[in-house]
């Protein structure tokens, strides 16, 4: 085994993603630690906050797996620094040794200038988790990334690219790319136009069908730039005989309250569910999305509204891998595009435990993958998790420092595509192997298993 | 000195006792609304006993991901685990002193070592607060305290088993192991509420909440 490699040089620390803040800065600090005391006596995490803030062995372990640290050898990008932002408040101002011992347990009071340096480094984390993966104690520094988010918004600090989708999905655009219903409806008949010039046949795409088995949502933003993964989804959900449908008053899976909010993502998830009841389906498919699936299916328990609860939710990949199981679709021979490489979406893998799903999909249509020297649990993040690639000003640093290290590994698979069932990591890897002059077609899985099913027509 | 020969062992030993009972207790009654599995993971109980025991025996993360620590942190936890089993191999005559002493040697080693690593090393200095290296003195002086006692005192045995066998008598420790006791008995009241508490905050970082299924 390797000896720690954790001395890399600089790359490109720069980092141009910061937010303005509306709080005067002197009301600034008793905001954030009202919120951190609601956080701690109120909130839905207790026993995993409570424990990553309690301890934490400094061993720097969890630095050998940040791919941003990697990239910049920065101190304030070790995990444990970053995560030690939050911890040294919560030590002072709600631990009793904290209080009384201050500095010599790690205490400090906070200061302006210490939130000033939690906006930046918190949204200098792409809260992939794989930090916690071989943390001897295992703690979670995505977690404390993401209640310092929290804490940072109930003092107005959020970018301003995700306020805007916010505000836009919650507003009465419903959707965070402001697509109105009409023109939805007409990308769905443009779609249904395409599937038809490919396969010859008639592939509706059922619109606000009640009753339906199935209500699937997309992350929107597929519907602008990911037309092939939709058309292959279609395909799937035809050539298995499914009784699906997508609600048009609601129809944006996105939610970005996962990287900042909890109240934002509980707003978003009901708004989605309440149109799964409007619909009276039964099942919820999230379409290829890593935050939108892990937003719906980790939280909808618990901030979903109690009428919600009883709602099936699915990732896509988990409906088309159940599907194939049961026999309702088959595949024929693809054509070869060269080799495939499979990246894990931080969401999907660490967050949610499907890493076989894809892989199944894949090989049934006949294509090999070439896998990446870390995979499954311990992939990287394309470097664009945690709401960052929603901000252009923030591409040089996510090419050169958040995805550098996924960029070094995609060369070194030697494939001529990679496949990423996830519509952020799909934007950040297309910029990633431009901007690293990399041979590598991006695509979705369903761009490849809808062009691989077999006897669709007979459905 | 009738306090620390009679009373305060057993006082810090309860105290320590109760400490972790506290802290075990505060963690078990916290609630885990939201699931914050960490995939892959070893479903099975013999697949988490094997990774557990593969943490707990070798620390096998920090041996793969930070060997330099490794040595230190390992010699240290072995050393501490050693100190506790031969000494009470000693109690009960089968091991001599020395092997005890042999144990502690390591400890202090292992502590400068441990010490000196989180001074020098760039990014473990950036992370170490002054309670890490508050908890590494501690430990030292006790260690210290206890290889000067030995060095320069008669044998603490026969007091060390009066107190074991619950009649403590005053008059069989050796003066100079009175700081050791002191020391010791300190170390045990402070550890359950130190960041030395992952021994107990291992378990639920693991079990119940790193491995929670579904």
């Amino acid at each position: 085994m390797p000896e720690s490699t954790i001395k890399q040089p600089s790359a490109d620390p720069t980092y141009p993603f910061r937010s303005e803040s509306p709080v005067a800065r002197e009301e600034r600090k008793a905001r954030f630690l009202g919120a951190l005391k609601d956080i701690l006596e109120l909130d839905i995490y207790d026993r995993p906050l409570r424990m990553y803030l309690d301890t934490c062995a400094r061993c720097n372990n969890c630095a050998e797996q940040c791919p941003v640290f990697k990239a910049t050898g920065d101190v304030r990008d070790l995990p444990a620094w970053r995560s030690d932002l939050l911890r040294r408040v919560y030590r002072r101002y709600f631990t009793p040794s904290g209080r009384i011992l201050g500095r010599l347990v790690g205490a400090k009071r906070l200061t302006a200038g210490d939130i000033d340096a939690m906006v930046e480094a918190f949204y200098r984390c792409t809260m992939c988790r794989r930090c916690g993966v071989h943390c001897p104690l295992a703690v979670d520094n995505a977690l404390i990334t993401r209640i310092g988010r929290v804490l940072l918004a109930e003092i107005g600090f959020v970018p301003k690219n995700i306020t805007v989708s916010v505000a836009a999905q919650l507003g009465s655009g419903g959707n965070t790319s402001s697509i109105p219903k009409a023109a939805f409806l007409d990308t769905l008949d443009f779609l249904e136009e395409e599937l038809a010039d490919e396969t010859g046949i008639q592939i509706p795409i059922p619109r606000d069908v009640e009753g339906a088995e199935y209500l699937f949502a997309a992350p929107v933003s597929d519907y602008i730039m990911e037309a092939d993964t939709l058309l292959g989804i279609a395909r799937v959900f035809h050539a298995a005989g499914a009784s699906w449908t997508v609600g048009t008053e609601d129809f944006d899976a996105i939610n970005y309250g996962l990287f900042y909010s909890d109240e934002k993502l509980e707003e978003i998830l009901n708004r989605l569910l309440a149109e799964v009841k409007r619909l009276k389906c039964r099942t919820l498919v999230i379409g290829e999305c890593g935050h939108a699936t892990k937003a719906a299916l980790l939280f909808h328990r618990v901030l979903g509204k109690p009428e919600y609860r009883d709602i099936r939710i699915e990732s896509i990949l988990q409906v088309t891998r159940r599907f194939l199981a049961e026999g309702r679709i088959a595949f024929t021979a693809t054509e070869d595009r060269g080799p495939v490489t499979y990246h894990d979406p931080c969401n999907l893998g660490r967050g949610l435990g499907i890493y076989e799903e894809p892989r199944e999909l894949l090989r049934a249509a006949g294509i090999g993958i070439v896998e990446m020297e870390s995979n499954r649990g311990m992939s990287l993040c394309c470097g664009g998790g945690g709401g960052l690639v929603v901000a252009p000003d923030l591409e040089p640093w996510r090419m050169s420092v958040g995805g550098l290290k996924k960029a070094e590994q995609l060369r070194a698979t030697g494939a001529r595509v990679v496949v990423a069932p996830c519509a952020n990591c799909k934007k950040q890897l297309r910029e990633l192997v431009k901007h690293h002059k990399i041979e590598m077609e991006v695509a979705g899985l369903h761009d490849l298993v809808g062009r691989a099913l077999k006897r669709e027509e007979k459905a | 000195m009738e306090f620390i020969a009679r009373v305060f062992p057993y006082l810090a030993l309860g105290l320590f006792v109760l400490g972790t009972a506290v802290r075990f207790i505060r963690w078990r009654s916290l609630p885990a609304h939201v699931k914050w599995t960490l995939y892959p993971f070893p479903k099975d109980a013999a697949g988490q006993l094997k990774y557990m025991a593969g943490e707990i025996f070798t620390f096998g993360t920090l041996y793969h991901f930070n060997r330099r620590l490794w040595i230190g942190a390992y010699a240290l936890h072995m050393a501490m685990g050693g100190f506790v089993l031969l000494f009470i191999l000693y109690l009960a005559g089968w091991v001599p002193g020395t092997a005890v002493r042999l144990m502690l040697v390591i400890l202090l080693a292992a502590l400068v070592y441990l010490a000196a690593l989180r001074s020098m090393d760039r990014y473990l200095r950036a992370v170490t607060t002054p309670e890490e290296f508050f908890n590494l003195l501690f430990l030292a002086s006790f260690a210290v305290a206890a290889l000067a006692a030995s060095a320069v005192a008669a044998s603490p045995r026969a007091y060390f088993l009066s107190l074991a066998l619950l009649r403590p008598d005053a008059a069989l420790l050796p003066q100079e192991f009175a700081p050791v006791i002191v020391l010791g008995g300190l170390f045990l009241v402070y550890l359950p509420w130190s960041r030395m508490i992952h021994y107990v905050s291992k378990y639920f970082a693991y079990h119940a909440i790193k491995w929670q299924k579904s």
